[in-house]
């Protein structure tokens, strides 16, 4: 999926999020986009590499400018100690017209995610998105405490408790999404 | 050493339509990956005490974006960021003000000096219980006006429709004059051709009609170039998001393609987060503390060009068409 048709998607995880109270800053949207492609399997194209608190995607970053740009989107500041919010822009309502059977078709799984993750800090997220980019890469029969060390690794500032909660958490969600969607 | 490696694969006429000019999958920061590696700057990494180890130099010039499997920490990150990163990228930096001062436009100058002083390794946020304790290059309070001058520069500086078909006719040129359209991605080969070489065939092109690229050669040497037809507007947009490309399709099967260039671009990373230590000991995003950065539009055109003869003509058609054309949508769901 690429170009306008994506576009739709990501509009719509963005309301979906603000409706379900995220303040739905850029981190948010970026392991909110992880989770959707890489656990859900909604395809999206996006590539992902282990950077700024975890998977991260240039190419996304991009595309939100050229929404904005494209009055798709619509950054609002918000008060200390939050980053800025992104909101569905003037011409948001037009691409929903445009792409119906895009927008219904990834409703489940946009619902799913934003259920999940919206109440997440981006501390939470970071952890959260780091541990589901470990388990892919080391599998989940690896045991907790290992994929826990090696998130660790990668991630210094986050403590080893703290990632094998995340582990955990990752392992449930991943079980709950594929009663849901299996 | 990855600073000054940074650009070692830039084309000739730097970033002008690299895209075009060069394989499917390649590009200049690919090519400076490769010369950073050869053989003879091998050497001088090898001989320099202590040695240099390739890949670091390799990875912190071209910065993470280009390696998928090759992980970054922290302060690779960091150091990278020093180099490439959107907000102070020293790259940013540097052309900012080269470009300023080589083509005479004051908008690319701002306090460097101030901005370099006041750089901080910050966490994003003070908070506790929202924010990331991962490390990233912000700044102090103190030097936020020059960080707004920059980000300032950079939006006025670059997108003229102008200078913008000139890339197009150089790359027009380049592609007939190039041995099979594309630049050698060997090292040795692409390294003999410079801005000399080319400008050189190009005015030579310019006056022989039956040279290579003599077309938009002489468009370039002679100021014959394509001139402005459209540019996207947010009335448009609203009605159509593909309103340039509508208008584009439905100008081509008036006009011919060859009457017609299409230049779209929106720049990366428009939204310019970075954390900044303020007075009262509290990091904040500098969205929060700068109106201009929360005011700043994205740089982003969507440019038809056509040739100077038929402006009047296709301006008249544009105007009375436009309205239907918009409607027609090319999307599918």
């Amino acid at each position: 999926m690429e170009g306008t048709k994506r576009q739709a998607v990501v509009v719509s995880l963005i309301e979906n999020m603000g409706d379900n109270g995220s303040w739905c800053g850029e981190t948010h949207i970026q392991k909110s986009l992880y989770f959707l492609q890489e656990m859900l399997g909604v395809p999206l194209n996006f590539d992902f590499i282990l950077y700024k608190h975890g998977p991260f995607s240039f190419d996304l970053r991009d595309e939100l400018g050229v929404m904005r740009s494209n009055m798709l989107v619509e950054l609002k500041s918000k008060p200390y100690p939050y980053g800025p919010s992104y909101l569905p822009g003037e011409a948001a309502e037009r691409l929903r017209e445009l792409y119906p059977k895009t927008t219904k078709k990834y409703k489940p799984q946009i619902n799913f995610i934003s259920e999940k993750l919206s109440g997440l800090s981006v501390a939470e997220l970071e952890r959260l998105a780091t541990a589901l980019y470990v388990t892919l890469e080391e599998g989940r029969n690896q045991n907790a405490i290992t994929r826990a060390i090696r998130i660790n690794e990668l991630k210094p500032h986050i403590k080893i408790d703290e990632a094998q909660k995340a582990v955990g958490d990752v392992d449930s969600l991943i079980i709950e999404a594929e009663n849901e969607f299996h | 050493m990855a600073a000054l490696c940074h650009d070692l694969g830039h084309l000739p006429f730097s970033h002008a339509a690299e895209k075009e000019l060069l394989p499917e999958g390649w590009d200049h920061e690919l090519l400076t990956i490769d010369i950073i590696r050869s053989e003879e700057m091998k050497n001088i990494w090898e001989g320099m005490t202590p040695p240099l180890r390739v890949e670091d130099i390799f990875k912190l010039a071209v910065g993470p974006k280009k390696f998928k499997d090759i992980k970054f920490n922290n302060w690779e990150a960091i150091l990278s960021e020093i180099i490439v990163g959107d907000a102070f990228g020293v790259d940013r930096i540097d052309y900012l003000l080269r470009d300023s001062h080589h083509a005479g436009v004051a908008y690319g100058k701002f306090d460097h000096y101030r901005l370099i002083d006041t750089l901080r390794i910050l966490p994003m946020s003070t908070s506790e219980e929202h924010g990331s304790k991962e490390p990233a290059l912000g700044i102090e309070e103190g030097g936020l006006h020059s960080a707004e001058a920059l980000l300032l520069a950079r939006y006025f500086m670059y997108f003229h429709p102008v200078r913008r078909i000139y890339d197009i006719h150089l790359k027009d040129f380049l592609i007939e004059w190039l041995p099979e359209g594309r630049f050698p991605i060997n090292i040795e080969e692409l390294l003999k051709i410079t801005d000399n070489e080319v400008l050189a065939a190009l005015l030579e092109a310019a006056r022989i009609e039956s040279g290579k690229g003599h077309g938009p050669a002489r468009r370039i040497v002679k100021r014959e170039h394509y001139r402005k037809l459209y540019e996207k507007s947010p009335d448009d947009i609203k009605i159509n998001p593909e309103a340039g490309r509508s208008i584009y399709k439905e100008l081509q099967s008036k006009y011919g393609n060859e009457a017609l260039r299409r230049d779209t671009y929106t720049a990366k990373n428009s939204a310019i987060e970075f954390p900044v230590l303020h007075s009262d000991g509290r990091i904040y995003t500098s969205y929060k503390l700068s109106n201009i950065i929360q005011r700043l539009p994205v740089p982003s055109f969507d440019y038809i060009f056509i040739k100077p003869d038929l402006l009047k003509e296709s301006s008249e058609w544009l105007k009375e068409n436009r309205p239907d054309i918009i409607k027609t949508l090319i999307l599918e769901d």
